[in-house]
């Protein structure tokens, strides 16, 4: 399977390690990812400014991966709801989509509606599956807890992103299941990380992303998963900077679920980019390898080991 | 002739002197920064640094892969590469070869002489490279479509210039191929011949076989003649003058220009193209540094910086900072890569804005920076041009001449927005990747101020209403605010609601109570509450709203409504 491989504008330059570490499970998995360089912007950040200059770069990019033949992936929630939002412009309001078309002519360029938008989870759980995953892992992890923050715009409206339940997603904790890993329940996990603020009202930005790092810590997380790569970049970055870091307390440090996967596959945690997650210390890198272990011998592990406790 | 020379070297030097001195004293848009004390020696501190650091390695690789093979431009179009090497080589080879043949070329070889092999053909060589590689440069600001990156004068001058000099040469060469007078007066000089006995067979080979167009000798030739002519040009001529036909073109378009210089009288024809050849080599010369073609100076310079410092480092002297930023718009050849690459190529499209595309904020900014007088409405599509960026400096990856457009570009952008012009575009998400680099946070607070009073003046509030009154239907862009049936659900599960003690005190209104105010009519109200402005845009209202308002996506239309009034008031 071939994909053309989405990555936004925050991406290539802020999280590159998603992307590689994206890559680099997906080929394991047999997937074949393109990057094409004429990609521009999927249209999110003036959506306050201009409905109608937030929808046409996503049309346009859509035809570019149509006059390739590929479906696209994407692994940032407010690219892939720009994406599935201008899809359904196009399919519901014919009078722009030939406005929109018009204009693309100019790059020869037309939509045609035939391009699907997958986000890089629904790639993992349909279009590979759990069970194909399960039998390339290598390592399972043990005593592991996460937070995993979905975002909004991948689930909501659900008319629109059309991902799993929006309500009670499925997906994101049986993939991290997978791993051996625990996803939390918590109360963070379908809500706003505050980065729609960010520049703009900036105070009530990090109070929303201070709920966060507060709920999932309270829940007993030891990492904290985005999915989105404005969520992890309020987790990574702007988590830092806040003004109150000093009198807070530990950092709650930022595991991308491929950066998870990858490890369980066998691919070693440079080529993942673990530590160039801003809020990872080496101690973290450590910390996660002494948790990998050969996954047939999980359950003995955890037998040996409970005695051990007990003893203790 | 060397009175000319002299002057246009002059120029030539005075122009890039000056061009120095601004690149260490002179700013893009404050002043500020140009009192910035030092920043000559910051530079020559930077310099002398770098040379005698470990970096003097890098240096020599990227004055190598960067500066002579432009890897650059490779990487980016092999098209474009070979065009620019073309010229590039050819006309580095012309300017060595023959325009300082006396100086280097006799230097290197001891019998250099122009009208010997293999400089005779090497010269003509070296100018179809040109020609070639302007023709291909013609041809891409021709056909690129869509044409965002437009093409000034300035761009088809550099072309016109480098063409007229190498095409003045191959005509001028040609003319003297075909000339008389010059076959006389060599014939006389070096040859020794003025014997009539002797100069007519001489003569009858040279139009025969070497392109001359003689008063004398016409066509059909007698064969006795022209072998006897072979062999007298054997003796005298050939040890200083390969046959004419070496210079390829020249010979071949000889055969056009000879007729033509000869009706128009070839003495003055060749007269008139040697000066228009010196002339325009020198006007070249002259106007070299006051024009784009300056970046055969600065471009290997700011090259030479980014090979080192890349563009994702701050700068930490600051003073050089600034020194790169000039250097930086010196550098600029407008071949408009950046834009072509730019994430924000659509938004041009939709805001009809030139400054959104990199290539063009630089021209702006290289006219700024020079003094000349730009209208305010100009500088404030530039700063919406500044602003409508994403972030994702793909056009500093990019850029053949390593120019730091990420630094220029948002200094430039602050140094606008404190001039006080509100911009509509900060309320966009533009706005969060600069709150993540921690640079201008003041600068950034205060114009987001000044938006805040423009915001707070356009609009009715709630508590300023004395009477309601029921008005029509409003337009945002759906009608499932009229399903409403006041459950407040959307305000009880709103996490920026939740956030606040006095929600209404920080907020106006609530979510239930903007989607009221549409069913009365009234959505000036609306448009004025600060709740559209602190929405996460999170979508749980409209997700869990038991009759399917659309909340979130009326929320973004009244804040695209919001900023057009907005814009509109300041009008």
């Amino acid at each position: 399977m071939k994909l053309a491989f989405f990555q936004g504008c925050n991406i290539p330059i802020r999280i590159e390690q998603y992307a590689v570490s994206s890559e680099a499970v997906l080929k394991k998995l047999g997937v074949q990812l393109e990057v094409i360089e004429e990609f521009t912007c999927c249209g999110y950040p003036v959506r306050n400014v201009d409905e109608k200059a937030y929808i046409i770069p996503s049309v346009r990019n859509m035809a570019i991966a149509e006059k390739k033949g590929l479906d696209i992936m994407v692994i940032c929630n407010c690219c892939f709801a720009s994406l599935q939002k201008a899809k359904n412009v196009m399919a519901g309001n014919p009078k722009l989509a030939a406005e929109i078309n018009d204009l693309l002519a100019k790059d020869g360029l037309n939509f045609e509606g035939k391009v699907s938008i997958k986000h890089f989870l629904t790639v993992l759980h349909q279009d590979i599956g759990l069970e194909t995953i399960k039998k390339q892992l290598v390592n399972m992890v043990t005593d592991l807890n996460l937070s995993v923050i979905h975002g909004c715009h991948i689930l909501r409206p659900r008319e629109v992103t059309l991902f799993d339940d929006s309500f009670v997603p499925k997906i994101t904790d049986e993939l991290v299941a997978l791993t051996g890993a625990t996803s939390l329940d918590w109360r963070g996990k379908l809500e706003c990380c505050g980065a729609a603020l960010g520049g703009l009202n900036s105070d009530l930005s990090e109070n929303l992303l201070r709920e966060k790092v507060d709920g999932a810590r309270a829940a007993g997380a030891q990492f904290v998963t985005p999915v989105c790569s404005y969520c992890h970049l309020q987790f990574d970055t702007t988590q830092l900077n806040m003004n109150d870091r000093q009198q807070d307390k530990e950092v709650l440090p930022v595991l991308l679920l491929p950066q998870l996967l990858g490890l369980c596959l066998g691919i070693d945690e440079k080529v993942l980019g673990i530590e160039q997650n801003s809020t990872i210390e080496p101690l973290h890198v450590d910390n996660l390898k002494s948790m990998l272990g050969p996954p047939v011998e999980k359950k003995k592990k955890k037998r040996k080991k409970r005695p051990q406790k007990e003893a203790a | 002739m060397k009175v000319l020379l002299s002057l246009s070297l002059l120029v030539f030097l005075a122009g890039v002197s000056y061009r120095i001195y601004g690149w260490l004293t002179h700013t893009v848009l404050t002043s500020d920064e140009g009192s910035t004390p030092g920043r000559p020696a910051s530079a020559l501190k930077g310099a002398v640094g770098t040379i005698f650091s470990g970096e003097l390695a890098s240096v020599v690789k990227t004055f190598f892969t960067d500066v002579l093979f432009q890897k650059r431009l490779f990487t980016k179009s092999a098209l474009r590469w070979v065009a620019h090497s073309l010229i590039f080589f050819g006309f580095i080879a012309l300017l060595l070869m023959h325009g300082l043949g006396t100086g280097v070329s006799e230097f290197f070889f001891s019998d250099y002489q122009s009208t010997m092999q293999p400089y005779m053909t090497l010269r003509n060589l070296f100018g179809v490279m040109v020609l070639v590689g302007l023709g291909i440069a013609i041809y891409r600001r021709l056909t690129d479509k869509p044409q965002r990156v437009k093409s000034y004068v300035s761009d088809w001058l550099a072309i016109a210039i480098v063409g007229a000099i190498i095409l003045s040469g191959m005509v001028l060469d040609s003319s003297q191929i075909s000339s008389y007078s010059a076959f006389a007066e060599m014939a006389e000089d070096y040859g020794d011949i003025t014997d009539p006995e002797e100069l007519l067979p001489l003569e009858t080979y040279w139009a025969a076989e070497q392109g001359l167009v003689s008063p004398n000798v016409a066509k059909p030739y007698d064969p006795a003649l022209i072998e006897e002519g072979r062999e007298i040009a054997a003796d005298t001529c050939m040890e200083c003058h390969a046959p004419a036909q070496s210079a390829f073109v020249s010979y071949s378009l000889a055969k056009v220009v000879g007729p033509v210089a000869h009706g128009l009288g070839e003495e003055g024809v060749v007269n008139a193209l040697y000066y228009l050849h010196i002339i325009l080599c020198l006007g070249l010369l002259a106007w070299l540094p006051f024009s784009k073609m300056f970046h055969v100076i600065a471009t290997p310079v700011s090259l030479l910086i980014n090979g080192v410092m890349g563009f994702k480092e701050p700068g930490k002297d600051q003073a050089n900072v600034v020194n790169r930023r000039m250097i930086g718009l010196s550098a600029c050849t407008h071949c408009g890569s950046c834009s072509e690459l730019c994430s924000s190529l659509m938004f041009y499209e939709s805001f009809q804005n030139d400054f959104i595309l990199p290539s063009e904020k630089v021209q702006i900014l290289k006219k700024v920076a020079a003094g000349q007088k730009v209208d305010d409405q100009t500088m404030a599509n530039l700063q919406k041009g500044l602003y409508i960026c994403t972030s994702c400096d793909r056009c500093s990856e990019i850029c053949p001449s390593g120019i730091n457009l990420r630094e220029l570009f948002i200094s430039s952008r602050y140094q606008l927005l404190n001039r006080g012009i509100p911009e509509t575009s900060m309320l966009s998400h533009f706005s969060f990747p600069l709150s993540l680099t921690k640079n201008f946070i003041d600068d950034h607070k205060i114009a987001l101020k000044k938006l805040e009073k423009i915001f707070k003046d356009s609009f009715t509030r709630l508590k300023d209403l004395t009477s309601i009154t029921i008005g029509d239907p409003v337009q945002v862009g759906t009608d499932s605010y009229q399903s409403c049936y006041a459950c407040q659900r959307c305000s009880n599960i709103c996490p920026v609601v939740r956030l606040y003690d006095d929600p209404v005190k920080e907020l106006d209104m609530l979510p239930h109570q903007i989607i009221f105010s549409l069913g009365i009519g009234n959505k000036d109200i609306a448009m004025g509450s600060q709740m559209i402005w602190s929405c996460s845009t999170c979508y749980l209202c409209q997700e869990h709203c038991p009759n399917k308002v659309e909340l979130t996506d009326i929320f973004y239309n009244l804040k695209n409504a919001a900023i057009r009034q907005m814009e509109g008031g300041r009008a």
